[in-house]
C-alpha cells in the first residue's frame, strides 16, 4: 500500500514525522513569545520580583541539577571510537587466475572429473576476478599445507597489517593496551595474539585474546568484546586484527559439498585500532554507534548449516549445507529486527507499526512492510561471503546496485577474505572518495552458528582519498562489470 | 645416488592478468616441429653470502614479472576449427620445479654426462588434453657449495634455440635490473616482399621436397641408446681446419669448417658406403627474412646437403656441398617453402629431427648474455633438441665471452653411444686438439 502513494506525500509524511517535535515546539514557542509581548515591560518586572529567590532554594535546585546532570554522564557508555585501520595487499605473485586454479584442481584431482567439473562451475559463477590470491603452500603442485607454511602466511598477513596501522596511526606498540585477534580456523598454541605480542614487544600487562573457531562473522564479534573492554577501561586503546588463514584449511579431498570454501576462500586481513581516549577523538575517523549480534544456534538446522566434518576419506573440510541461504534470511530478518528500531527514522518505524497492525487487525493478505534501510544508511558493507549472498541481501533490503558496489568490487579484487572483508568493503568507499562526515555505515557478516552480526558506525570528520590502502593501484579500473557467467 | 634432490613445484604466474579472449596463432614454421621440444641448461657461479632459497625466490619473482610480456608462454593450447594449433592466452602461467644438487657447480661440471645434465631439466609429454598442459618448463637447482643451474624446457612448436635464449635473456634482465633491455616481438612471419622478387623466379623445388619427404616419412624406431659429448675447439684449431679445407680462410665459415669435418668423420664411425652418410643442415633465418633478434617463434629452417659421391677424405667437396645450401636458402627461397606449407595444410606433423643426420648452426644465439646477477656470466651453456632419434645431432654453438671475431666453438655431438665412442678417438678430430667438456658416463670402476 505505501507503494503506491505519490512520491512527494511519502517525503513529506517522512520529514513531518522525522521533525515532529521541531513541529511541535515551534507553534508552542511562537504563542510563549506573543503571550510575553503582550504584556508590556512593567508588568514582566513585577512577575520577575514576585518570584520570592531564597538562597537555600537556590543552593538546592543548583546542587539538585549538578547532581542529575553528573549521573547522567558518568552512566552515559563511553564513545568508542576508530582511530583508523589497514587492510593487507597481498603480493602480485600470489594471485591465483582462474585457469591456473582449475588446472591445479584438475592435477590434484585427477580420478574425480566430476568435483573438477563442480568446481569450474562454481568458479565461473563465483563473482571472483583473476587476482585474488592464495597463499604460497598452495600453490606448490600437489598443496603443501605444513604447520611452518600456516604460521608464515599468518606472520606475513598480520604483521603487515599492523605495520601499515601503525604507519598510519604513528601509534606506539607499548602504548597498545588490550589486543584481539580473531581467526577461525587456525589455532595454533602459543596463540596468533601471542605471535603478535612476541613480535612487537607489547607490554606484559596487556590484556589479550584470541577468538577462534567464530566464523566469517567474527571480525564483529571482536569489535564488540573490544568495545565492551573499552567501558571497563577508561583511557586505553584496543588492537584488533581479523583474518583467515587459508593454508591449514585447503581441502584435499573431493566431496562437493566441500569443494566450494577453496573456490571461493581466500588470503587477507585487516587491523583496526579502537579508542576511548579524548585526544584521539578529533583524529579518529568513525564513531562506532552500535553493534547487534543475532545467534541462531538454537535451532539445530542453523547449527549445522556450515560444520567442519571429515569426508568419507578421512579429510577435513568444512560442509556448507543446501539451506544456506534461507538460513542466512532468517538470521538477517533477526538482525534487523533487532536493529530497526535503533536506527530507523521515526517515519519508518511508525509505517511498519502501522502495517503490522494492519495485517494483524484488518487484513492479513497486506505485504509485510521491509523498512528503507537507505534512510538510515548512506553506506553498506555487505560481507562478501560470495555472490550469493550479495545477491540475496540487495534483493532484500532492497538496494541499489550503487549501495552493494564495495562489496561487489571486494569478492572481485580479493575473492572471499571471511572476517576482514568488511575492511576491505570500507576501503572501496574511501578510496572511490564517497565518504564524508556524518556519513552512517552498517557492516553485516554472516558466520558459522549460524550468526548475522551488523555494526553501525558514524563518519567523525572528512576522510582525504586514502593514499595507502589495498586498492590504491587499482580503484581506477573499478568497477567493473562482472558477467553473470565467465565462459573459463 | 640422488644427487638433484626435488623440493617442490609451483606455477608461476605473470604479474598483470592478461586481455581476455585473446589468441596467438602458429605459423606455419612453428606447426612443422610439433614433435621436437627443447632443452637448455645454463651454469652459473652464485655469490657464496646468499642463503639457499633466496636466489631461487628472486628469480620466480622476476619471473612472474617477466611473463606479463609474454603472454603467449603462459597461454595453452588450442585447435582451431580448421585443426591447426593455436594458443589462448588464458593467464594459466607457467611451471617451475625447485631442486637443490650436493657439491659445487664447478664438480658438477667436471665430471657431466648426458644423464646427469637432463636431471637438470624437468618436462612433461603433451598431455592427451593440451588444454591443461604447460608448454613451458623451468627448472632452478642451487647447488649447496655454491653455484646454480637454471634449465629451460619448452615445446618446439612455440620457439626455436634462438627464441628460447632470448627468453632466457629477457628473464635475466628483469632480474638483474626490473626490466628487459629488449621486448619481444610477436608477429606473423612476413610475407613475400613484392619488390624484391625476381622475375621468372625458378621455386625453391630441393627445400620443399627436403619437407614433403620427411611428411612423407612414417614414424622413427626409438631404439639406440644414444649419447652426448659436449667439445671445444680452440680459434687456432679452427682456422688451421679452414685452411686445411681452402687455402683461402675467408671462403669458409667455421659453421661450415666444422659441419664438413664432422660429416666427413660420422659418416666414417656409421661405416656408410657410396658417399657420405644423409645430412640436414638447420639454420636460423631471423636475418634472411630481416626478422629482429626479438622475433618470438620459429625461424630455423632444414635443408639437405647432398653427399652422394663425395669420399671419405673429400672434406673440401664436403664443405663446398654446405656452402652451396646455404647460399640458395635466401628470402625468396624461404618464401617458396612457407607458401608450400601453407598451401599443404598437413594435418600429421613430421618428425623433422628423426631420419637423418642433423647438423644446426647455433653461433649466433646469445646465451652468454644473460646475467641474472652482476658481473656473472654463464660458466657453461647446453642444448638439447629432443627427442634423440634419428642418425645424430650435431649442434655448433658459440663460446662463453670470447671476443665476436674468434672462430672458437663448443660443439655439442648426440649419437648412438658406440659411435660417440669412435668419434672421439678419430684423427680428424684428435688433430683440432677438443677439450672435453661432457664427455661419455663414466663407467663405475
Amino acid at each position: 500500500m505505501p507503494e503506491m502513494l505519490p512520491k512527494y506525500v511519502k517525503l513529506g509524511y517522512q520529514y513531518l514525522v522525522d521533525h515532529i517535535l521541531t513541529f511541535l515546539f515551534i507553534p508552542i514557542m511562537a504563542a510563549v513569545s506573543i503571550q510575553i509581548l503582550k504584556l508590556g515591560p512593567e508588568e514582566i518586572l513585577t512577575i520577575w520580583n514576585s518570584l520570592h529567590f531564597d538562597f537555600v532554594q537556590i543552593l538546592c535546585s543548583s546542587f539538585l541539577v549538578t547532581l542529575i546532570a553528573t549521573v547522567y554522564f558518568m552512566s552515559k557508555p563511553r564513545s568508542i571510537y576508530l582511530v583508523d585501520y589497514a587492510c593487507y595487499k597481498p603480493p602480485i605473485t600470489s594471485r591465483v587466475p582462474f585457469w591456473t586454479f582449475m588446472e591445479h584442481s584438475r592435477l590434484i584431482l585427477k580420478d574425480n572429473p566430476k568435483s573438477v567439473e563442480f568446481q569450474m562451475r562454481i568458479l565461473e559463477r563465483s563473482g571472483l576476478g583473476e587476482e585474488t590470491s592464495l597463499p604460497p603452500a598452495i600453490h606448490y603442485i600437489p598443496p603443501n599445507p605444513t604447520m611452518e607454511a600456516a604460521r608464515g602466511e599468518a606472520e606475513a598477513v598480520i604483521f603487515s597489517a599492523i605495520d601499515t596501522l601503525m604507519q598510519k596511526t604513528s601509534i606506539e606498540p607499548k602504548d597498545i593496551d588490550i589486543l584481539i585477534v580473531n581467526c577461525s580456523l587456525f589455532s595454533p598454541t602459543p596463540s596468533l595474539s601471542a605471535m603478535v605480542v612476541n613480535k612487537y614487544k607489547l607490554r606484559s600487562n596487556i590484556k589479550s585474546f584470541n577468538l577462534s573457531g567464530m566464523g566469517c562473522s567474527a571480525g564483529l564479534i571482536s569489535i564488540d568484546l573490544a568495545r565492551d573492554l573499552l567501558q571497563v577501561h577508561p583511557n586505553s586503546n584496543a588492537l584488533v586484527v581479523s583474518t583467515e588463514i587459508i593454508t591449514p584449511n585447503y581441502y584435499q579431498g573431493s566431496e562437493r559439498a566441500m569443494l566450494l570454501p577453496n573456490c571461493l576462500f581466500r588470503m587477507g586481513g585487516a587491523a583496526i585500532l579502537l579508542s576511548n581516549k579524548r585526544g584521539d577523538r578529533n583524529r579518529a575517523k568513525y564513531k562506532l554507534v552500535h553493534v547487534v549480534r543475532t545467534h541462531k544456534g538454537a535451532d539445530d538446522k542453523a547449527y549445522k548449516c556450515v560444520y567442519e566434518q571429515e569426508d568419507p576419506q578421512g579429510k577435513v573440510g568444512i560442509n556448507l549445507s543446501k539451506d544456506l541461504m534461507i538460513i542466512a534470511g532468517e538470521a538477517l530478518k533477526s538482525n534487523i529486527t533487532t536493529i530497526g528500531p535503533l536506527v530507523l527514522p521515526a517515519s519508518e518505524q511508525l509505517l511498519f507499526l502501522f502495517i503490522l497492525i494492519g495485517r494483524k487487525i484488518f487484513n492479513p493478505k497486506w505485504k509485510p512492510y521491509i523498512p528503507d534501510f537507505k534512510q538510515a544508511f548512506e553506506h553498506f558493507c555487505i560481507h562478501a561471503g560470495g555472490r550469493a549472498v550479495i545477491d540475496e541481501l540487495q534483493k532484500n533490503l532492497q538496494l541499489s546496485a550503487e549501495h552493494v558496489e564495495a562489496s561487489r568490487m571486494t569478492l572481485h579484487r580479493f575473492g572471499n577474505t571471511s572476517s576482514s572483508s568488511l575492511w576491505y568493503e570500507l576501503s572501496y568507499i574511501e578510496a572511490k572518495g564517497r565518504m564524508k562526515k556524518g556519513d552512517r555505515i552498517w557492516q553485516i557478516a554472516f558466520g558459522s552458528g549460524f550468526k548475522c552480526n551488523s555494526a553501525v558506525w558514524k563518519c567523525n570528520r572528512r576522510i582525504n582519498t586514502p593514499n595507502i590502502g589495498p586498492w590504491q593501484d587499482c580503484i581506477d579500473r573499478y568497477p567493473v562489470h562482472i558477467p553473470e557467467i565467465v565462459k573459463l | 645416488m640422488a644427487e638433484v634432490s626435488f623440493i617442490c613445484k609451483r606455477t608461476v604466474i605473470s604479474t598483470k592478468p592478461v586481455q581476455p579472449a585473446k589468441f596467438c596463432p602458429l605459423s606455419v614454421l612453428d606447426r612443422v616441429m610439433e614433435r621436437n621440444y627443447l632443452h637448455i641448461v645454463l651454469y652459473y657461479q652464485s655469490p657464496v653470502e646468499q642463503s639457499p632459497g633466496e636466489l631461487t625466490k628472486k628469480l620466480r619473482e622476476a619471473n612472474a614479472e617477466m611473463l606479463s610480456s609474454f603472454p603467449i608462454i603462459t597461454g595453452r593450447l588450442l585447435k582451431t576449427p580448421e585443426g591447426h594449433w593455436t594458443i589462448k592466452c588464458n593467464d594459466a602461467g607457467m611451471r617451475m620445479v625447485e631442486a637443490r644438487a650436493k657439491g659445487s657447480v664447478e664438480e658438477w661440471l667436471q665430471n657431466l654426462d648426458r644423464e646427469k645434465e637432463l636431471q637438470l631439466v624437468h618436462w612433461e609429454e603433451m598431455f592427451h588434453k593440451p588444454y591443461f598442459w604447460s608448454t613451458f618448463y623451468v627448472k632452478v637447482t642451487e647447488f649447496e657449495e655454491g653455484g646454480i643451474a637454471i634449465g629451460l624446457s619448452c615445446t618446439h612448436l612455440l620457439s626455436d634455440p634462438p627464441c628460447a635464449t632470448m627468453l632466457m635473456k629477457a628473464w635475466a634482465d628483469m632480474t638483474l635490473g626490473g626490466k628487459m633491455i629488449s621486448p619481444p616481438l610477436f608477429h606473423p612471419l612476413p610475407g613475400r616482399r613484392p619488390g624484391n622478387t625476381k622475375t621468372n623466379h625458378d621455386p625453391y623445388v630441393e627445400l620443399v621436397d627436403h619437407y614433403k619427404s620427411y611428411i612423407d616419412m612414417p614414424a622413427p624406431v626409438f631404439d639406440t641408446k644414444q649419447a652426448t659429448v659436449t667439445l671445444r675447439f680452440e680459434d687456432e684449431f679452427v682456422r688451421r681446419c679452414i685452411t686445411g679445407i681452402s687455402s683461402e680462410e675467408s671462403s669458409r665459415t667455421p659453421f661450415e669448417a666444422l659441419a664438413a669435418l664432422f660429416w666427413v668423420v660420422v659418416s666414417k664411425v656409421k661405416g656408410t658406403k657410396g658417399g657420405l652418410t644423409n645430412m640436414s643442415i638447420c639454420l636460423d633465418m631471423r636475418k634472411v627474412l630481416g626478422l629482429d633478434r626479438g622475433f618470438f617463434g620459429n625461424c630455423m629452417v632444414y635443408n639437405k646437403v647432398n653427399g652422394d659421391g663425395i669420399e671419405g677424405h673429400e672434406l673440401c667437396e664436403a664443405a663446398n656441398a654446405i656452402k652451396e645450401v646455404v647460399k640458395k636458402m635466401d628470402a625468396d627461397g624461404i618464401m617458396d617453402l612457407i607458401e608450400w606449407l601453407e598451401a599443404r595444410n598437413c594435418q600429421n606433423p613430421p618428425w623433422m629431427n628423426g631420419y637423418d643426420l642433423i647438423c644446426v648452426n647455433l653461433e649466433d644465439v646469445d646465451s652468454y648474455s644473460a646475467l641474472f646477477e652482476d658481473n656473472a656470466r654463464p660458466l657453461r651453456a647446453s642444448y638439447y633438441i629432443e627427442p634423440p632419434v634419428g642418425e645424430g645431432q650435431i649442434l655448433i654453438l658459440p663460446l662463453p665471452a670470447g671476443a665476436r671475431d674468434t672462430f672458437s666453438r663448443v660443439v655439442m655431438i648426440t649419437l648412438p653411444e658406440n659411435e660417440v665412442k669412435k668419434l672421439l678417438e678419430d684423427a680428424l678430430i684428435q688433430e683440432l686438439s677438443p677439450t672435453i667438456l661432457m664427455g661419455l658416463k663414466k663407467m663405475p670402476s
